[in-house]
């Protein structure tokens, strides 16, 4: 795309620039809290920088941050950061995502405040209720009950269990705990439920019931993940998505084997 | 009969994921498909070959070609679909089996099911980039061939 006006100054050049990076760093930082790759991330920020006619663009997004420099001759380089404090799983939101920055490229809108309210809709994009998803955790928890050989009583102890958690996480995201404390709490929990299950002669397997709710915990999808960022090249994204992956895991088994001590 | 019934759990499995994972509408069904595609090529890989990580490996290959195909069709990105089908062969359990090791100080258990879970997650990541290398390749192959027949 050309400048918008060949004929304006350096000076609001650059103002434009800079009010346009910082919005494609909205889209690279939604991007990357809904789950995305970091590559995936990079690609994106470069096609957008370059359809507003930047020259060079050289972006690095790691896990926590995104750095872009973009250059052009009306305004030299414009810099920005952003820092990336968390990051769950959207996949409405990264499709939405992918679709704005793909209607971006195509057309790029002259005023960034069409960009504004897309981003704007995107933030308010629909989720599930707290009820469907309540139903969601009962519908892993019982199934991978079955998957691991666990029997129909199994089964159902563990999706109560999971029907049961998802309060409890909302209840500890609600006070502020962090992730560790979230992940002691909730298998400690975990652990002490199945357990008095068993004990109650309702069903048969401790191991198998926590296997279930195990799954809804315990990081699988980011330990996978963090080893693909590393083999596509992301190695620090991959390590630092790795080593948290594995203190969950850590923290997460260490809350169930207490339990297990208790009882 | 357990064959299908494991189906049966390995899509609900995943659709429970997806579902945390807000995919809507009929994305949910088809990614949940995805899982009980893996799980399927997964069953059929052990009973020929029987090692774990190889069978791992041959069902995240078909999962992201069925991604990828998807994709393709509905333009959304790919992740959507081999996330929420890689779930039933998520090593999960075997991770949570590792750290307890850990935690009891039982190392020799540590280690062996530690390069399990390390070897099957390997499996797993390796079959999706694998697949979407070889398919980027084939299709910038694809539009070469193309592009050229419309110039000539």
């Amino acid at each position: 795309m050309d400048y918008p006006d060949r004929s304006i100054d350096r000076g609001q050049a650059a103002i434009y620039a800079s009010d346009m990076l910082s919005r494609v760093l909205t889209i690279g930082e939604e991007l990357l809290c809904s789950g995305a790759e970091i590559s995936r991330v990079e690609d994106t920020i470069s096609r957008i920088c370059h359809a507003y006619g930047a020259e060079r663009t050289e972006v690095l997004a790691i896990t926590s941050s995104i750095v872009v420099t973009m250059y052009a001759s009306p305004y030299g380089s414009v810099t920005q950061t952003r820092r990336i404090h968390e990051s769950a799983y959207d996949l409405y939101r990264l499709e939405l995502l992918n679709q704005l920055s793909r209607d971006i490229c195509k057309n790029p809108p002259q005023e960034l405040s069409v960009i504004d309210e897309r981003l704007d809709e995107i933030a308010h994009a629909k989720h599930y209720s707290f009820w469907q998803l309540v139903g969601f955790y009962a519908v892993i928890a019982g199934p991978f009950t079955l998957l691991f050989g666990g029997t129909w009583q199994d089964a159902v102890a563990a999706s109560i269990i999971g029907v049961a958690l998802k309060p409890l996480q909302l209840l500890l995201t609600r006070i502020q705990a962090n992730a560790f404390l979230k992940a002691v709490i909730c298998s400690i929990f975990g652990g002490v439920a199945a357990g008095l299950f068993v004990r109650s002669g309702f069903a048969q397997n401790v191991d198998l019931i926590a296997i279930g709710d195990i799954m809804i915990l315990i990081p699988g999808i980011a330990l996978t993940n963090s080893l693909r960022d590393m083999f596509s090249g992301d190695t620090i994204s991959g390590l630092l998505r790795f080593s948290e992956a594995v203190l969950l895991a850590v923290t997460i088994a260490f809350g169930f084997a207490l339990s297990a001590r208790w009882l | 009969m357990t064959w299908i019934l494991q189906l049966v759990w390995a899509f609900f499995g995943s659709m429970g994921f997806a579902g945390i994972f807000n995919v809507r509408g009929k994305k949910l069904i088809t990614g949940s498909l995805g899982g009980l595609i893996a799980w399927g090529v997964y069953l059929l890989a052990r009973h020929w070959i029987g090692s774990d990580p190889i069978c791992y490996l041959i069902a995240t290959i078909v999962l992201t070609v069925y991604s990828e195909t998807l994709a393709r069709f509905t333009h959304t990105p790919a992740i959507l679909f081999t996330i929420s089908g890689a779930i039933p062969l998520i090593p999960g359990g075997s991770l949570y089996k590792t750290m307890s090791f850990a935690v009891n100080s039982n190392w020799d258990a540590f280690f062996t099911q530690g390069i399990t879970t390390l070897l099957l997650a390997v499996a797993i990541a390796g079959g999706i980039l694998l697949t979407m290398s070889i398919w980027q390749v084939v299709s910038n192959i694809v539009r070469l061939l193309h592009g050229r027949k419309k110039r000539s």
